[in-house]
């Protein structure tokens, strides 16, 4: 699988010049941004970037149908693999939709009881075992704290890490440069977390928080703002 | 001609809940029909063979493709529905031809699994319905808990227009909430409808629910928010056109009450689907404009616009070929010329008709919304017969390879010539369902896109011609495909006394995505002759039908040929196919072949609870889960499983979530067979081989 390596260390998040994730075993990050900026797109690419690393990814969204997801993973799996001229596309995007499993709750309806009895059904007849979940949608507000500690619980158990994306509101007083209020009371939970801001003609991507390193690392990112990619 | 007094419906139900008796009711009452008989007794065998069996008896077509009646003023089309749900193209194209439905409901079993089935297609179609809620005289019979499935199970915003006046034994009529006045079904077969004042116990619970049916509607009108706020009299009229915009954004569900086995609550029924379903031109017809990418088009509805009408059924009649059509755009004329959009024939237009239960009327022209039918005209069902220049479809020209074959073969002769005839028609009927006789075994098979599928047309052969046949085990229909380039240079030489035989070509074959198969002629200097060229094509060609490794079809291989050489005397046309064969050969074995699958995409909807067996059951099919969606109490699983696992499936699936979960299933892609199974196959087909 020549093709498959060369799409990882080429994919800009590879920067980290190892094949290991971002952050590890039970820990949390958050994508912050407003809406429509791309929170869903760069979490799809962490995701992707996973799969090809033969990680498994359970995406679990709050909004949208299966559909709907499945959708965004095509579209950017196909702009990267064009973009780095990968041939055969086809037979490597086989191979890599067996390490995805998409989870869709309406918003009432997601609990981590909930969460936590799912997984059961997926890891005890060993149809798949995620190594990293990606809650798209859930609300953050003065109620999320029982529910992500519970979440972190969970990831500590079943060993998988998370992301998380967190709609921020323009209105929102942030401190400068800081994580918005609505967050900064479980920011304990988080590893890592970034920000999305959009430019004129790109995103950029923002390190709240995480260990310098990765920081250092992160901070030239940036989205293409049409076809959503990190450059 | 009117359309707002027109109305194409679709009645739709469970088996069971009396479809068959309703619609008998209904073509008695239009006076359609001039005698009731009944559709109970027998043996039975259930309501299809009942309804096949009054039709022979009767000489008239119930089931028909579409029924006309008539009901104050009004013209109803009564459309049949499918009963089977299975394959998507004869549910989508009867769908598409009516714009509003009834769905009945047992009051005892309430909704069943193949309501919720049913349902779930009309909301994707965005059908307006108002709900029948039939048996209403048997013991058990519960309307008001019916109506809290509907909105429970179905989502529907359910509101009472009626209340029953008794129950089961004691079902006696009905109360209008919207008159306020009893009604009562007189006479042998209840034709006298009675109207009286509401009895004074029912008072309380008519007012009440009479007051909820005004809450629901009022959520449509502004005027009628106004009146209520002001309480005056309601206008019997407002509420009936709050109600019905209500309905026609399916944010309403009408329920009405009733026994057609009883004679009770039909008529009323009638004056509903009149006053609260759509007229045609009230909903939004699509085409799909092909000069465009298929692109969808919004049509007018208007009947001077070009011409745009869908063949929905064929019927062999004794005058020939009767095509049903509905019109959407446009008007099509006695006389008139029309294209057939899928074979770009033009069609002189014969005879114009419409159908009623036992005679036909002769038409001058049949305008948008309606629906008649064409005499003498060669076409599939599902064609879409347009005005010339007008290159709109009403259905998409993509057709899906059949992904299944099973091999049958007549008991008899009789059941021989039977066979071809339901088999000449059938293929008409549904593009997505072929058949063929084997060259080599000269068994006869059929193809399509699931057991199921294959099923059902097996049992239609029985049942309507009388055609009895023995059915073989059903076959995937794998592929195979080469991996890599790989060249040849293959001389076909023969000299066995008189004129030899001489052809060399070379070249290479490599795999494509794009197409089956594709011939490229690279040859300069006229080393094969170019009278030959065309022979070592058809030559490679052949070979693709049945591949060297398993004898499946071969698919995605491009052949380029570079070089070769003849010879004056000895070279033919036979010679360089012949050639061309053995160059595929050599070649082929060494491209890397392998075999690919049909992959299906299964949608199982179960009760939450079930979600974990069900996703169990898909993994051991070797199938990959691409997700789950919860929706409250039911989930949605989304999966892709190989066809090859999925024989029998619904038995497993039934027994598993005790019947409460339902499947569809419809082709995805071809993917890879794993090496172990692919060795498998190997296995079989060199036992099969050595067998014969």
């Amino acid at each position: 699988m020549m093709l498959k390596k060369d799409l990882i260390t080429r994919h800009p998040l590879g920067i980290q010049g190892d094949e290991t994730d971002i952050i590890s075993k039970g820990e949390f990050g958050a994508v912050l941004s407003r809406a429509g900026v791309g929170k869903t797109a760069f979490l799809v690419q962490l995701a992707l970037n996973a799969m090809l690393r033969n990680r498994n990814v359970l995406h679990i969204s709050m909004n949208d149908p299966v559909d709907k997801i499945t959708l965004w993973y095509k579209e950017l799996f196909h702009h990267l693999a064009q973009r780095h001229a990968v041939e055969e596309a086809s037979q490597l995007w086989e191979s890599l939709a067996p390490h995805r499993f998409i989870m869709t709750f309406r918003v009432a309806g997601f609990s981590v009881p909930r969460l936590r009895e799912r997984l059961a059904d997926l890891t005890g007849q060993d149809i798949f075992h995620p190594d990293m979940v990606i809650i798209d949608g859930l609300k953050f507000d003065e109620s999320t704290r029982e529910c992500l500690a519970d979440l972190k619980k969970l990831a500590g158990e079943q060993s998988f890490h998370a992301w998380f994306s967190v709609h921020t509101h323009r209105d929102e007083e942030t401190p400068q440069d800081g994580i918005p209020s609505r967050l900064l009371v479980v920011e304990d939970l988080f590893d890592i977390v970034l920000q999305l801001q959009p430019s004129e003609t790109d995103i950029h991507i923002k390190p709240l928080k995480g260990p310098s390193k990765m920081i250092s690392g992160l901070t030239h990112l940036t989205l293409d703002a049409s076809s959503m990619l990190i450059k | 001609m009117d359309d707002r007094k027109v109305r194409n419906i679709g009645i739709s139900a469970h088996i069971d809940s009396g479809k068959t008796t309703l619609t008998e009711r209904i073509l008695f009452y239009t006076k359609r029909i001039h005698a009731i008989h009944d559709v109970k007794g027998k043996d039975g065998v259930g309501a299809t063979m009942d309804s096949m069996e009054l039709e022979k008896e009767r000489g008239i077509t119930i089931a028909s493709a579409a029924t006309f009646c008539e009901w104050k003023n009004h013209e109803i089309n009564i459309i049949d529905t499918p009963g089977h749900v299975d394959f998507t193209v004869e549910v989508e194209r009867s769908l598409r031809v009516l714009d509003g439905a009834v769905l009945v409901l047992c009051s005892v079993g309430g909704v069943q699994s193949q309501s919720i089935t049913v349902d779930q297609q009309m909301k994707r179609y965005k059908v307006p319905c108002v709900a029948f809620i039939n048996k209403c005289d048997r013991s058990g019979a519960n309307p008001s808990h019916v109506i809290d499935q509907l909105r429970s199970k179905l989502g529907h915003n359910a509101v009472a227009m009626q209340i029953p006046i008794g129950l089961e034994n004691n079902f006696q009529g009905i109360v209008d909430l919207i008159s306020m006045k009893a009604a009562y079904f007189d006479g042998e077969n209840g034709e006298d409808v009675r109207i009286e004042k509401v009895p004074s116990a029912l008072m309380q619970e008519a007012t009440a629910k009479r007051e909820a049916l005004i809450d629901a509607a009022s959520m449509f009108s502004d005027e009628l928010t106004e009146i209520i706020l002001e309480e005056r009299e309601i206008p019997e009229e407002l509420l009936i056109n709050a109600l019905r915009s209500g309905t026609l954004t399916r944010k309403i569900t009408p329920v009405l009450i009733g026994s057609a086995y009883k004679n009770k609550g039909v008529q009323p029924l009638l004056d509903a689907v009149t006053q609260l379903l759509p007229c045609p031109s009230e909903m939004k017809n699509e085409a799909l404009d092909m000069d465009n990418d298929e692109k969808p088009v919004i049509l007018s509805s208007n009947p001077e616009d070009p011409a745009v009408a869908l063949a929905f059924k064929l019927e062999d009649g004794a005058y020939g070929q009767l095509t049903y059509i509905r019109v959407y755009q446009g008007s099509i004329k006695k006389g008139s010329t029309i294209v057939n959009t899928r074979t770009g024939k033009k069609v002189k237009v014969g005879r114009v008709v419409r159908m009623h239960a036992d005679q036909m009327e002769d038409m001058e022209v049949i305008p948008a919304g309606y629906i008649g039918a064409l005499f003498g005209i060669d076409c599939a069902s599902g064609d879409t017969f347009a005005a010339p220049r007008t290159a709109l479809t009403m259905s998409s020209m993509f057709v899906a390879a059949p992904v299944i074959s099973l091999c049958i073969s007549p008991i008899d002769n009789q059941s021989q010539i039977n066979m071809s005839k339901a088999l000449n028609r059938f293929t008409k009927e549904d593009p997505t369902f072929k058949t063929y006789v084997d060259d080599e075994t000269k068994e006869t098979i059929i193809e399509g896109m699931g057991e199921l599928h294959l099923e059902i047309y097996v049992e239609r052969m029985r049942r309507e011609y009388g055609a009895e046949v023995e059915t073989g085990n059903p076959r995937v229909a794998y592929r195979e495909t080469i991996t890599r380039k790989a060249e040849f240079n293959y001389t076909h030489k023969k000299q066995t006394g008189g004129s030899g035989q001489y052809g060399r070509v070379a070249g290479y074959m490599e795999p494509v995505t794009e197409t089956e198969f594709e011939f490229v002629n690279k040859i300069t200097g006229g080393a094969i002759p170019t009278q030959f060229i065309s022979a070592c094509e058809k030559g490679f060609r052949a070979c693709m039908a049945k591949g060297p490794r398993m004898e499946f079809p071969v698919t995605g291989v491009r052949v380029v040929i570079n070089d070769g050489a003849s010879h004056n005397v000895d070279s033919s046309e036979m010679a360089f196919q012949a050639a061309a064969r053995g160059a595929f050969l050599e070649a082929y074995a060494k491209a890397r072949a392998v075999i690919h699958e049909p992959i299906m995409k299964v949608v199982v909807e179960t009760p939450t609870e079930f979600q974990g067996p069900v996703m169990g059951l898909l993994n051991q099919r070797r199938g990959m889960i691409v997700g789950a969606q919860d929706d409250g109490p039911m989930c949605v699983i989304e999966a892709q499983v190989p066809l090859a696992e999925m024989f029998g499936f619904s038995t497993v699936l039934r027994s598993a979530t005790q019947g409460k979960a339902q499947f569809t299933m419809e082709f995805a892609l071809y993917k890879l067979v794993p090496q172990s199974i692919a060795e498998e196959l190997i296995e079989k087909a060199a036992k099969k081989k050595k067998s014969i």
